[in-house]
């Protein structure tokens, strides 16, 4: 299969929609609370977010793409029956993905891109062992799933608790201290900054994957690339497609978001944004997809534990929740259908 | 309206109850004030401005109450708070009682007019001097939350306001002296004033004297919530 083969374009087209709704949405959201404290204006945070999130995507994003483009469902097995399914199961998968994040952002949800393409590329797996007699339901690797389905449960869990001390030392040392708080917070915006610097590296080593993972599994089934690692190009695709979505929408998503969150002041900010950038960008280097948005949700809730915050809707966290119990069910079956339709149309 | 592709973590964000919970407080003081006008214009005889403050008032109680209304809306039980939410609200409950019982007193006022001796016109000038100081002061203490929010409860903060309480209960206790003076005083005017003249004169001043009574309650609820939070 060679590179202009329309299935293969069809997974890059795919792929570069699912960034799009990643910069479109996610990013932006992690961004947003940077614009709310003042600490950056619209476009510098556009540029500093566009800039971060490539240099993380690009280099520190591969783990995490080749966890979900064959750490889950090892793709070698398939690969050796038949390339061409791992083609069109990665098509499937970055589909039905991108089919269900659709949806959720129309009806306002706060579903995960990481947990929708984690369960449209499981499944995948699942169906492909009804189409490969060799592969069985086994060989998906369920312990490194439960260890990532675990994890989307203890990084929000530990966002908020890296949030409440980071901002119970601030209250501590700092806001209990100084007598110039106008000050203090005005100082704070620079730090605000680079916390937000670090959100958009860490969200690109994380989140790319989430539109990559499948490009790089069918580039490697259609022989496009080779040996086991994630050359940088193509994670630079899956960067370019985020930064494209920031620009187009994701700017939109961010005045929303500025405009509405005032009390956001540059300590608080940094607390959350810290403690977010420092989960996710932990859990991309030991090869585990994270919901950077639920993890800064979780960091929000820890900065209000903490007393910073005037008022904290903790009704967001059942919904959170809720979706994520619907969201990997729902991208897997979507994930099966569009294979098995894949397979008997063509 | 176009559709919003919006997904956003804007949700985690509730509103502050506490920028109106001060907004309340300042109507109390403004329907104060207005009383206190009210007061004087009933003693100089103006009883056309008596019932031009007291629509005014109405009008400042009604804003309150809305105010109260919002307040409560925004304490959904998923609501979290710096502070006991149950706190907050048992706290808004005398504040507000600040301006309904300016209003009960201006509305008081329009309902008898009559002259009064000079000695009561002293000392019902001297019990809205004095409710109106309180009132002040308690306020001043309710501003205080914001800074208080800002350190996110530092120590230093919650021993200033903590100070300024006492300064409310002072203040609301000499309130109390000058009532119950005053309370002397009708009574020893009997005479003159008649039966009918004591009840509407005693039912004015114990009005009164609940405003500076409701900014006392209201202040040591305020103290209860940032202890115990």
């Amino acid at each position: 299969m060679d590179f202009f083969d329309p299935i293969l374009l069809a997974v890059i087209v795919a792929g570069l929609y699912m960034a799009w709704n990643i910069g479109a949405n996610d990013l932006a959201n992690s961004m947003g609370t940077s614009v709310g404290s003042g600490a950056l204006s619209i476009k510098q945070v556009i540029i500093i977010a566009g800039v971060l999130e490539l240099v993380g995507a690009v280099f520190f994003g591969d783990k995490v793409t080749s966890r979900i483009a064959k750490g889950i469902v090892p793709i070698d097995e398939i690969m050796a029956v038949d390339p061409d399914l791992v083609v069109i199961g990665s098509l499937a998968a970055i589909a039905a993905a991108g089919f269900w994040i659709t949806l959720a952002t129309f009806y306002h949800m706060p579903v995960s891109t990481t947990h929708s393409i984690v369960g449209a590329v499981t499944g995948f797996g699942l169906v492909a062992t009804i189409y490969v007699d060799s592969f069985s339901i086994d060989q998906i690797q369920w312990l490194v799933l439960a260890k990532i389905v675990i994890s989307w449960l203890t990084s929000p869990l530990i966002g908020a608790i890296l949030a409440f001390i980071i901002f119970t030392i601030i209250r501590i040392f700092l806001l209990g201290r100084v007598s110039d708080l106008y000050n203090l917070e005005k100082k704070f915006i620079y730090l605000q900054i680079l916390s937000a610097c670090f959100v958009a590296l860490a969200h690109g080593s994380n989140d790319v994957a989430n539109a990559v993972g499948p490009i790089s599994a069918a580039f490697c089934a259609a022989g496009v690339t080779t040996g086991g690692v994630v050359p940088e190009w193509v994670l630079a695709i899956g960067g370019i497609g985020i930064v494209i979505g920031l620009a187009t929408w994701g700017w939109r998503v961010i005045e929303t978001i500025g405009k509405n969150i005032t009390e956001l002041t540059p300590t608080r900010g940094f607390s959350a944004e810290f403690a977010t950038a420092l989960v996710v960008f932990f859990h991309s280097g030991i090869s585990i997809p994270v919901s950077t948005t639920h993890t800064l949700v979780g960091a929000v809730v820890g900065v209000g534990l903490a007393g910073g915050l005037e008022a904290v809707d903790l009704s967001v966290i059942r919904k959170i929740v809720t979706s994520w119990i619907i969201t990997v069910p729902v991208a897997a079956l979507t994930s099966m259908i569009i294979f098995v339709i894949l397979i008997e149309v063509l | 309206m176009p559709i919003e592709y919006i997904r956003s973590v804007l949700g985690i964000f509730g509103e502050s109850p506490f920028k109106p919970v001060h907004t309340h407080a300042q109507k109390a003081v403004e329907a104060v004030h207005k009383l206190n006008m009210a007061v004087d214009a009933y003693c100089h005889g103006d009883y056309i401005t008596v019932e031009t403050l007291n629509t005014e008032i109405f009008a400042i109680e009604y804003e309150a109450d809305i105010i109260k209304q919002t307040i409560r809306k925004l304490i959904p039980s998923s609501i979290m708070l710096p502070v006991d939410s149950n706190d907050l609200l048992s706290f808004l409950k005398p504040q507000d009682s600040i301006t309904d019982n300016a209003h009960h007193t201006a509305h008081w006022l329009t309902l008898r007019k009559m002259k009064l001796p000079l000695e009561i016109t002293e000392g019902l000038l001297e019990l809205m001097e004095r409710t109106v100081k309180t009132v002040d002061a308690y306020e001043s203490t309710v501003d205080e939350i914001a800074k208080l929010l800002e350190t996110s409860f530092s120590k230093k903060e919650i021993k200033r306001i903590l100070k300024m309480i006492p300064i409310v209960e002072e203040l609301e206790h000499e309130t109390d002296i000058t009532k119950k003076q005053l309370q002397q005083k009708i009574f020893d005017h009997e005479d003159e004033l008649g039966g009918t003249g004591v009840f509407y004169l005693a039912s004015l001043v114990r009005d009164i004297g609940n405003i500076s009574d409701s900014a006392d309650t209201a202040a040591d609820r305020l103290r209860t919530m940032i202890l115990r939070r």
